[in-house]
């Protein structure tokens, strides 16, 4: 079992310069921690306009500097949006192949294509050939980095022959994911070869079954990389406390604040009818569990907050489940003070770690600080 | 948190609907057909037209719709509405700006027992090859012409239709007092086209947006559905958040 960090970048109105600063600086502290603290990644989303929800819109800048302040951890796209009026295809595999050799060749590129109207609106996209255009950029991402020279004719865009520079650290190339928020995602992750980085809350009886189907798929799959990344990932609030009424407490109130905030979002579905968006994605269930900023009951089962002994009661039947690496999510909006997601994430490294088998298998001694 | 609307509905409540009690009776309606426009608004022209218990759609935008009924308790009617995109706590919602019923009858009916702010006027729901219009008059003037041009046959899955919530008086603990009532219809799909939505004509006063300017258009749906005007439900203190002033009135429907 791997263990990772999940950016968001959350803030709350009134949003000032230092306040956006301040949130911003609490993140990289986090993250310098927690490569302290031996955990795996740290992921950081593209998102864009989506107020209080998410102020991170050039996450290819907050990993660099997670990279440059950090030893072991490694850095993800999670994701990268794969519609050229996003980012272009070429730019996304200059930067993060920059991104690699910065960080001494521990960069993941999650992929992906957008779910809200806010965004895709806001570039003047069209829903409609966002998986088509996602499925065209993630098969020429590895040539553009392998390849010394790399011309391209597509339906989305098209160059003449260049060199791509830089090529990445990591030979042949950084291990590729895509985002799964909507049902049957997981099938096209599985079919590319590509690890499957779980976005949403789902229970533990959907997550099993997309696992399962993830699993089969892939051992037949036609790669799109060099490499086939069989990884399932998935995404966790975290607040670990000693005592466990005040864990769960505040774990609630976090995930309760993050649920809120993403109801707030217009999905594509729900104002552009197309083929392309038949999913609400994360929405219907995040909906079902926030009842309110302040709702008190409903909770997704397998939520990683509480004493030490309840997470790890979580985790492992995460991992029986067949998951590879969880994905915190620490904040949201600023409700945990900083101070307490310090404590939370080095009590998490010393009580909960140990007791899963781990590659690094490094708790360091900033766990007991 | 999630900004709030900033109308106080309990200031004017000689201007809103009054209903007689909260029992509605449900209406069916088989084979209507809705076309319905999506456009974004300035968010600076929405602020006050939001009740304060509901969150503004980020961006904010509006839903125009014309529908064509042709068979109700009260005979066949055409209805041209405008809606606000908006939020009841975690759930999206249109608020129901304003109306204009084909016939007095309907009008009536819609204000006086699902609490729409609905007038009686000329509406008009027209299929032509390349393009569907609707147009509402009131009092003489043309208040809304409008269109889906070009539609392109999609599924009904591709559609989706978001609840209602309107403003209005009624009785509750003993009071007749000014609320916000949940409309949540049911959709049968038979048919589901969407096209470019254009607006030649837009008297936002009329509709009791004054400040409204349709600004960037989405996109435009029409459908042939089986619906209905359910019981009501749910209905919302007007000046607490949703998630704390929400009443159910009575169960759900068998169905649901």
């Amino acid at each position: 079992m791997k263990f990772g960090l999940f950016y968001e970048i959350s803030i709350p109105r009134p949003w000032t310069p230092e306040k956006e600063r301040t949130v911003y600086n609490n993140c990289l502290e986090q993250v310098k921690l927690a490569d302290e603290l031996g955990f795996d990644h740290v992921w950081a989303v593209e998102h864009h306009f989506l107020e209080e929800y998410s102020h991170c819109s050039a996450p290819e800048l907050f990993l660099t500097a997670c990279a440059v302040l950090t030893k072991r951890i490694q850095v993800g796209h999670g994701i990268v949006v794969c519609v050229p009026e996003f980012n272009h295809p070429i730019k996304i595999a200059e930067r993060t192949a920059t991104l690699d050799l910065l960080s001494g060749g521990r960069l993941h590129v999650g992929t992906g294509r957008s779910a809200t109207w806010t965004e895709l609106g806001g570039f003047g996209a069209n829903p409609d050939t966002t998986k088509k255009s996602w499925d065209e950029f993630v098969r020429c991402l590895p040539r553009m980095w392998m390849q010394e020279t790399f011309s391209y004719q597509g339906e989305f865009w098209s160059m003449p022959e260049r060199t791509i520079l830089p090529k990445p650290y990591q030979k042949p190339h950084p291990p590729m994911w895509v985002a799964v928020t909507s049902p049957g995602t997981e099938i096209d992750a599985a079919d590319r070869g590509l690890g499957s980085l779980g976005l949403s809350f789902a229970g533990f009886e959907e997550q099993e079954k997309k696992i399962k189907e993830y699993r089969r798929r892939i051992q037949s799959c036609e790669p799109v990389g060099a490499f086939v990344n069989e990884q399932v990932a998935t995404t966790n609030f975290l607040f670990c406390h000693e005592d466990e009424k005040t864990g769960v407490e505040m774990g609630k109130k976090l995930g309760n604040t993050f649920n809120y905030l993403a109801t707030q979002l217009i999905s594509t579905r729900e104002v552009y009818s197309s083929p392309s968006y038949q999913s609400l994605g994360l929405l219907p269930a995040l909906r079902r569990a926030a009842t309110g900023p302040d709702a008190g009951e409903q909770q997704t089962e397998g939520m990683a907050y509480g004493d030490p002994a309840r997470i790890i009661r979580a985790v492992k039947k995460w991992e029986a489940l067949g998951v590879d690496c969880i994905n915190f999510i620490l904040n949201a909006n600023e409700v945990v003070p900083q101070d307490q997601v310090m404590a939370s994430l080095r009590l998490f490294a010393k009580e909960v770690m140990p007791h899963f088998a781990r590659k690094s298998g490094q708790v360091a001694a900033a766990a007991g600080e | 948190m999630p900004l709030y609307g900033s109308l106080d509905i309990t200031q004017s409540p000689a201007r809103l609907p009054t209903l007689a009690n909260l029992d509605t009776e449900a209406w069916t309606l088989p084979r209507a057909e809705t076309m319905q426009l999506l456009i974004e608004v300035p968010r600076t022209t929405t602020e006050s037209l939001l009740p304060k218990a509901m969150h503004p759609a980020l961006p904010s935008y509006v839903a125009l719709a014309v529908t064509k009924y042709p068979e109700s308790p009260v005979g066949p009617f055409n209805l041209a509405v405008l809606r606000l995109g908006s939020r009841a706590g975690a759930h999206p919602r249109g608020f129901l700006l304003g109306a204009v019923a084909s016939s007095p009858a309907a009008a009536e009916a819609l204000r006086t027992r699902w609490g729409f702010p609905v007038e009686a006027g000329e509406v008009k729901f027209l299929r032509r090859h390349d393009r569907i219009t609707g147009t509402a008059r009131k009092d003489g003037r043309t208040i809304l012409d409008c269109a889906l041009v070009d539609p392109q046959p999609v599924a009904g899955s591709d559609v989706q239709y978001i609840n209602w919530v309107t403003a209005a008086n009624a009785p509750l603990d003993g009071q007749t007092q000014p609320m916000l009532i949940q409309v949540d219809p049911k959709y049968t799909f038979y048919k589901a086209e969407r096209g470019k939505p254009q607006v030649s004509a837009f008297d936002a006063a009329a509709w009791h947006a004054p400040n409204v300017t349709l600004a960037d258009p989405i996109i435009g749906t029409c459908c042939t559905v089986d619906t209905d005007l359910p019981r009501i439900r749910f209905v919302m203190d007007p000046l607490k958040p949703v998630f704390q002033g929400t009443r159910r009135i009575r169960e759900s429907r068998a169905d649901e």
